[in-house]
C-alpha cells in the first residue's frame, strides 16, 4: 500500500452514501414479471425440493431468527407462486429451533438429511454453530447455504475447502473492522475504548478486529476496560457500572438480540450513553421495531456490516424498494438484515439451478449447482452480493449509519446524512490469503491481512 | 423407599432373556438404516452414562445433580488427546478418558459424599460448573464455546484395524461405531449388574435405607459412598468418551448444568427403582428430545410435560409402570 496519511486512508476506506450499491448482475432476488419466467431445458420432475431451516425460534436470540425464518418463506412462497423451481419443483421447508443447542443441532441436520431427505440446508444464526454444521454439512453432502453464523472460523478452519457449504451474509471480520472505520471517521479523538463482548467466538472476533483496525486509524487508541457478559444475559448492571467506572471515550459494543435490547434499557437508567459515545456491531441487527424509540440517537448502529431496510434508500435501488413493501405486506414489520440473508440464499439457489438447467438440461445434480454458485454474483435486496469460489463465502459492501428518530417509524433507523458504505474488498483479506497456521498464527486471515497492509 | 429389587433373578433366567435381545440388537442395523442406527447408538452411550448415576441415585440414594462434569470429562480428554496428542486409536482415547474421569470423581467426590440430600447435590452441582466455566472461559485451549472437533478420519478402532477415510467413510463409521458401543456396552452392564449384586451392592441399599443401621452393622459409610461416587463418575465418564467421535465435537453444553438434568431425566423416565431403568430411559430420552426438537419449536413445552405426567402419573418410571401393568394383568 502506498504511504498514505490516517486521514486520506480512512476516506478512501468509505465511499458515504451517494456512491451506495455499485455493480450489478445479471441475476436478481425477487419476482419477476411472467413474460420474464424461464424458460427450463428438457424433463424436470415435479417432485417437492425440501430445505431444511434451523434457526432460533425461541429465546433472545429469535430477534435475529424470526427475520431469517420470514424472509426463507417469502422467498419459498414467491418461487412457489411460479411454479417452483425451474417451473416444477416446489420448495418445502421443515424448521427446527436453534435454540436446542449445538448437538442438539448436529443431530438435527443429520436427521434432516438421513431421514428427511433434503435437498438443500439453509439458516444458522449463531457462530458457535456454524463450524459445528458446516463439517457435519460436508461428511452427509448436504448442499447447504447458511444465511449468517458468520465467523471466519468456518472456511479459516473449520471447512477450509468446502465443496457443499456456502455463506451468503458477510464475514464476521468486517463487522469489527466497519464500525472501527465509522467510529474513527465519528469521533476521531475518542482514544480510551471500551469493549462490552458475549463471551463467545463472535464477541471475540468483533473485539480483536475493532481493536486492530481502530488502534491503526486512531493512533494512541488503548483498551481500557471489557466486560464479557454469558450470551443470553439479562443483567447487565454489573457490567455497565464497570464500564462507566473505567471511564472511556467510546464503547464498542457487540452484543446482539434480546441481549442488545436489555442492555441499552438498562444503561439508559444509568445515564452510560451521556458519559461516552457508543458504537455497536449488531443494534440494529434483529427486528427493526426491538429497537424502541427510547434508544438515544447517534449510536453507531451496526447491522452486521451488511443491511438495514432504509439503505440503499427509496428511488435508489429498486429491489430494495420493492422487497420492503413486500415483506411488510407479508409479515406486518420490516425486514432485517437476515431476512435478507435467507431471502437472498433461495434465489441465489434458483439462479444458480436455472443457470445449470440451461447448461446441462434435466434436473441439474449437485455438482453442476455448486459450480455455477461459486462466482456467481446476485442483485439481493441489500445490495450487490458475490460469493468468492475460494472459500465459498458471501461478500458485499460493508455499511453502517447513526441512530435517529423518525417520525415515520415505530423504532429509530440510521440517519440518512450519517450512513457510510465500506466497498467489502478494503476490509477484507483478498482471495487466497494464508489462512490461519499458514505462516502466521493470527485468529483469522482477515486479522493478518490488516495487521500487514493497512497503514504500515 | 421401596427396595430396588426384591430377589436377583436367576442367571439362566437372566440368559434366556438377554441373549434374544443382544442377537436381535446384533441384527438391527440391516433394518432400521443409517440414520436410526446412529440414534441408537447415542442412546447406548447415554444409558452408559444413566446406568453410571443410578449406581448413586437407585442405590446409594445419593441425587447428583453434577454428572455433566464427568461425561464432559470423558468426552475433553479424548478430544485433547486426538487432537494434542495425535493419538488415533479409540481404545488409548477411552483410557485416557476413563482415567480422567476417575481422577476428578475421586476428588469431586471425596468432597460430596460428606453430604447428603439436597447438600449433596449442591455440591456436586457447583463443583461441576467449575469445570464447566473453565471449559467455556479458556477458551485458547477448550476452544470456548466452538468447542474441540473429533473429526472422524482421525480415529481407528480395535487397534487400527478400522479407518474411516476415503469414499463412505461416513456409512463405514456409523456401522462399525455401533457394534464396538454396542459391545462395551453390554460389558458396562455386566459389570454393573456385578457391582449392584455383589455384597458392596448390598451394603450401598443398606445405607441408602438407613445409614445408621448400616453403620452399626459395620459398614463404612462414607467410603462406601466415594467408592459408588467414583464408580458412577467412571460410568459417566466411559459414556462422555465414546459420544465424541460419534457427535464429532465436544462443547461446554455437556458441562453445564442442564445437561446434568438431562442425565437425571432420563434415569427417572425410565425408572431408578430397577435395574433396566436407566437403560430404557436413556434410550427412550434421546428419542424424545430428537423428535421434539425436530417436531415443534415448542420442545421444550413437550419435555416438560413428560417430566410432569412422569412424577404425577409414573413416579417409577417406563419400567416401573411397565413391571406394575404386567404384575395387575397376571392376577387377572
Amino acid at each position: 500500500m502506498n504511504p498514505l496519511d490516517r486521514r486520506s486512508f480512512l476516506n478512501k476506506l468509505t465511499v458515504g452514501a451517494a456512491a451506495a450499491a455499485s455493480g450489478s448482475a445479471a441475476y436478481f432476488a425477487g419476482p419477476r414479471p411472467i413474460q420474464a419466467a424461464y424458460k427450463p431445458k428438457g424433463n424436470i420432475p415435479d417432485k417437492p425440493f425440501k430445505t431444511g431451516h434451523i434457526t432460533f425460534l425461541t429465546g433472545p436470540a429469535n430477534l435475529l431468527g424470526e427475520p431469517g425464518r420470514k424472509g426463507h418463506l417469502m422467498a419459498a412462497e414467491e418461487i412457489n407462486a411460479e411454479g417452483g423451481l425451474l417451473g416444477r419443483r416446489k420448495i418445502e421447508t421443515i424448521l427446527a429451533d436453534e435454540a436446542a443447542g449445538t448437538d442438539a443441532n448436529v443431530k438435527e441436520l443429520r436427521r434432516m438429511k438421513l431421514s428427511e431427505n433434503i435437498d438443500l440446508f439453509t439458516g444458522i444464526v449463531s457462530s458457535g454453530n456454524t463450524p459445528a454444521l458446516g463439517p457435519v454439512a460436508e461428511e452427509l453432502g448436504v448442499l447447504t447455504l447458511f444465511n449468517d453464523g458468520c465467523t471466519d472460523f468456518l472456511f479459516d478452519k473449520a471447512v477450509p475447502k468446502p465443496k457443499y457449504v456456502f455463506r451468503v451474509t458477510n464475514i464476521q471480520s468486517a463487522d469489527g473492522i466497519t464500525s472501527a472505520v465509522g467510529a474513527a471517521k465519528a469521533w476521531p479523538h475518542a482514544k480510551r475504548v471500551a469493549s462490552l463482548q458475549p463471551d463467545y467466538s463472535y464477541g471475540r472476533n468483533v473485539h480483536e478486529h475493532f481493536m486492530l483496525a481502530y488502534q491503526k486509524l486512531v493512533p494512541g487508541a488503548t483498551s481500557v476496560s471489557e466486560a464479557w457478559p454469558k450470551l443470553g444475559t439479562t443483567d447487565f448492571t454489573p457490567h455497565i457500572t464497570k464500564l462507566i467506572s473505567d471511564k472511556p471515550d467510546i464503547l464498542i459494543c457487540g452484543v446482539w438480540g434480546g441481549d442488545y435490547v436489555a442492555f441499552y434499557k438498562q444503561a439508559l437508567r444509568y445515564g452510560l450513553f451521556d458519559k461516552m459515545k457508543v458504537a455497536t456491531t449488531l443494534a440494529f441487527g434483529g427486528q427493526p421495531h426491538a429497537i424502541g424509540k427510547d434508544h438515544p440517537e447517534g449510536v453507531l448502529a451496526g447491522a452486521h456490516a451488511n443491511y438495514f431496510f432504509t439503505f440503499p434508500g427509496k428511488g435508489r435501488w429498486p429491489i430494495n424498494d420493492s422487497f420492503v413493501e413486500r415483506y411488510y405486506k407479508r409479515w406486518n414489520e420490516y425486514p432485517s438484515f437476515e431476512a435478507d440473508g435467507a431471502y437472498t440464499s433461495l434465489y441465489l439457489l434458483k439462479a444458480a439451478v436455472e443457470k445449470a438447467n440451461a447448461l446441462v438440461g434435466g434436473w441439474p445434480d449437485d455438482d453442476a449447482i455448486i459450480t455455477m454458485l461459486e462466482g456467481m454474483g446476485i442483485d439481493a435486496p441489500s445490495g450487490y452480493t458475490y460469493i468468492r469460489p475460494d472459500n465459498h463465502q458471501g461478500y458485499k459492501d460493508a455499511v453502517i449509519g447513526m441512530t435517529k428518530n423518525d417520525p415515520k417509524y415505530e423504532f429509530p433507523i440510521w440517519d440518512p446524512e450519517s450512513i457510510i458504505t465500506i466497498p467489502i474488498r478494503d476490509i477484507t483479506a483478498p482471495p487466497n490469503w494464508p489462512k490461519p497456521g499458514q505462516g502466521h498464527n493470527e485468529s483469522t486471515a482477515a486479522a493478518n491481512w490488516l495487521k500487514t497492509t493497512w497503514l504500515t | 423407599m421401596s427396595q430396588i429389587s426384591r430377589s436377583a433373578p436367576s442367571i439362566p433366567m437372566l440368559l434366556a432373556i438377554g441373549i434374544p435381545i443382544i442377537i436381535a440388537l446384533g441384527f438391527l442395523p440391516r433394518f432400521i438404516g443409517l440414520y436410526q442406527t446412529e440414534l441408537l447408538i447415542y442412546g447406548f452411550t447415554f444409558a452408559i452414562a444413566a446406568l453410571g448415576f443410578n449406581l448413586l441415585l437407585g442405590y446409594t440414594g445419593l441425587l447428583s445433580f453434577g454428572h455433566s462434569a464427568y461425561f464432559g470429562m470423558g468426552a475433553y480428554t479424548v478430544a485433547f488427546i486426538v487432537r494434542d496428542l495425535h493419538v488415533q486409536s479409540m481404545e488409548l482415547c477411552i483410557l485416557g478418558g476413563v482415567l480422567a474421569s476417575l481422577v476428578i470423581s475421586a476428588i469431586f467426590g471425596y468432597v460430596c459424599v460428606r453430604h447428603t440430600r439436597i447438600f449433596f447435590s449442591i455440591l456436586a452441582l457447583a463443583l461441576s460448573q467449575v469445570l464447566w466455566s473453565l471449559a467455556f472461559k479458556f477458551f485458547w485451549i477448550t476452544g470456548g464455546t466452538d468447542g474441540i472437533r473429533v473429526p472422524r478420519n482421525r480415529i481407528t478402532l480395535v487397534g487400527g484395524l478400522f479407518d474411516f477415510t476415503g469414499s463412505g467413510a461416513y456409512q463405514r463409521f456409523v456401522y462399525s461405531y455401533y457394534y464396538y458401543v454396542l459391545v462395551i456396552f453390554l460389558i458396562a452392564v455386566v459389570i454393573m449388574w456385578i457391582i449392584v449384586h455383589s455384597p458392596f451392592g448390598k451394603a450401598l441399599q443398606a445405607i441408602r435405607d438407613n445409614e445408621v443401621r448400616a453403620g452399626f452393622v459395620g459398614v463404612p459409610v462414607q467410603r462406601f459412598r466415594w467408592l459408588a461416587f467414583v464408580i458412577s463418575g467412571t460410568f459417566t465418564g466411559l459414556a462422555g468418551a465414546l459420544w465424541v467421535p460419534l457427535n464429532g465435537l465436544t462443547t461446554p453444553d455437556i458441562l453445564y448444568w442442564p445437561f446434568s438434568g438431562e442425565i437425571v431425566f432420563m434415569t427417572v423416565l425410565g425408572g431408578f427403582r430397577n435395574f433396566a431403568g436407566p437403560i430404557i430411559g436413556a434410550i427412550s430420552f434421546n428419542y424424545l428430545k430428537v423428535y421434539a426438537v425436530a417436531g415443534s419449536q415448542y420442545w421444550q413445552l413437550v419435555l416438560g410435560s413428560v417430566l410432569v405426567v412422569l412424577v404425577m402419573l409414573m413416579p417409577t418410571g417406563i419400567v416401573g409402570t411397565l413391571g406394575r401393568i404386567a404384575r395387575m394383568l397376571r392376577r387377572g
